[in-house]
């Protein structure tokens, strides 16, 4: 499948307005944590000003005047479509790999996403590698008290990035931790000054900050459930059932579920899959591990969501697993 | 559009993305299908799937048949059939 392996990476760098996108992205592109990456800036103000920070990317673009994820959808997909074009055509060579796109502080990393999953020519060609949401130490625990928003961001994030960690108080920084992890129990959390990696601070001990209800958002936290395939069979049974289990999981309760994430072991390879809320990423088939390797995290799918017992969810997997290997 | 189905060139669906070859996608698309009516047998209806044509077919027991291209699409005609959303967490 080298179309698969061919696709664009995309990173997706979300986080509220003024949490620190740009310096953080400023930092990894003089750093050079992207392979010369093209990035993409969304700005709501109509005259754009990060564009001229971000120096040492291969290619810059720039949607001033609008939110991707509303007024400018078009534009992002337009834009997105033309650099996919040149790509095929060899225009630029050598070839892109990677993407950064830095949403503006009010977009929705979701919607993008599904913009892009419903566009059957992106969807062939982009890849989603990891949504980065950051988070400012200072603000971060008021705008998730007051702003739907941030929370949505939050809940859509792979990783975490906690900015400007060294003007706030030990204890602020803890709560926020805690606050954070009950939001997004699945993501991973880092900190960073000034782009600079810092040391977190273990916060397990700390409370989390009750949040108050938002437009029928968040009446209780996310949690995740982790889900085993290994016991029941073959590749192929465990993916047809699965595959059954989770498409009919995402129909009637896809409004609930916020992410699924993991490998699962088809006839056809080692899948990855993703979604984020109802929407599931085009699959990437992964390159077979060695036979020594470590397998312990293939077969193992992470579900998040809410609403939902752990108990009813892993019954009804094994009820319809089971019925496969019959 | 496909000469050989007539269907438009649609997007892949991940649900039948776990087969690489022709035989490996239809052992998967059999098994389904046979899940899938063990699934639908209590309310009712029923799944076929040709191997030849693409597609699910999703009958129920008055003679209404739909070909649906996806796995997605068949429950979508599932809770057309049945008035409400087919949820796994209720089958236990």
């Amino acid at each position: 499948m080298s179309s698969e392996e061919n696709r664009l990476r995309l990173t997706i760098l979300g986080g509220f307005l003024g949490a620190g996108k740009s310096t953080w992205l400023r930092h990894q592109l003089f750093a050079k944590t992207y392979d010369q990456p093209h990035v993409i800036v969304n700005e709501v103000a109509s005259h754009a000003v990060d564009d001229t920070l971000l120096k040492g990317a291969r290619c810059l673009d720039v949607l001033a005047g609008g939110c991707v994820c509303c007024d400018q959808k078009e534009q992002m997909i337009a834009l997105l479509h033309r650099i996919c074009n040149d790509r095929s055509r060899k225009q630029d060579t050598p070839q892109t790999r990677q993407l950064v796109f830095e949403m503006s502080g009010v977009a929705d990393p979701g919607q993008v996403l599904t913009a892009i999953q419903n566009d059957p020519i992106l969807n062939r060609h982009i890849i989603l590698e990891e949504i980065i949401v950051v988070v400012d130490a200072l603000h971060g625990l008021e705008q998730l008290r007051t702003e739907p928003l941030s929370r949505r961001q939050i809940e859509a994030a792979d990783q975490i990035l906690i900015t400007k960690t060294d003007s706030c108080d030990a204890q602020t920084l803890e709560t926020l931790l805690a606050t954070l992890r009950q939001v997004n129990p699945a993501s991973e959390r880092r900190a960073s000054v000034f782009g600079v990696e810092e040391p977190l601070a273990d916060a397990s001990s700390a409370q989390p900050v009750q949040l108050p209800d938002l437009d029928g958002l968040t009446e209780e936290p996310l949690s995740s459930w982790s889900l085993n395939l290994d016991e029941y069979g073959t590749d192929e049974n465990s993916w047809v059932g699965f595959s059954v289990w989770l498409s009919a999981m995402l129909h009637s309760h896809g409004n609930h579920m916020v992410r699924v994430k993991g490998v699962v072991r088809t006839p056809g390879g080692r899948l990855l899959l993703q979604s984020v809320r109802k929407v599931m990423q085009a699959p990437e088939m992964l390159p077979d591990l060695p036979a020594s390797g470590e397998r312990s995290s293939d077969n193992t799918i992470v579900l998040i969501g809410r609403g939902m017992n752990q108990e009813r969810i892993h019954k009804s997997l094994h009820h319809v697993m089971t019925k496969t290997a019959n | 559009m496909c000469s050989a189905c007539g269907f438009p060139p649609a997007v892949g669906h991940w649900t039948d993305a776990g087969g690489q070859t022709p035989t490996e996608r239809l052992r998967i698309r059999f098994a389904r299908v046979a899940l899938l009516n063990e699934l639908l047998k209590p309310l009712g209806l029923g799944a076929r799937d040709l191997g030849v044509q693409p597609g699910i077919q999703v009958f129920n027991g008055m003679g209404q048949t739909k070909l649906c291209q996806t796995l997605e699409e068949a429950w979508d005609q599932v809770e057309f059939f049945t008035g409400a959303p087919f949820d796994p967490l209720n089958v236990v």
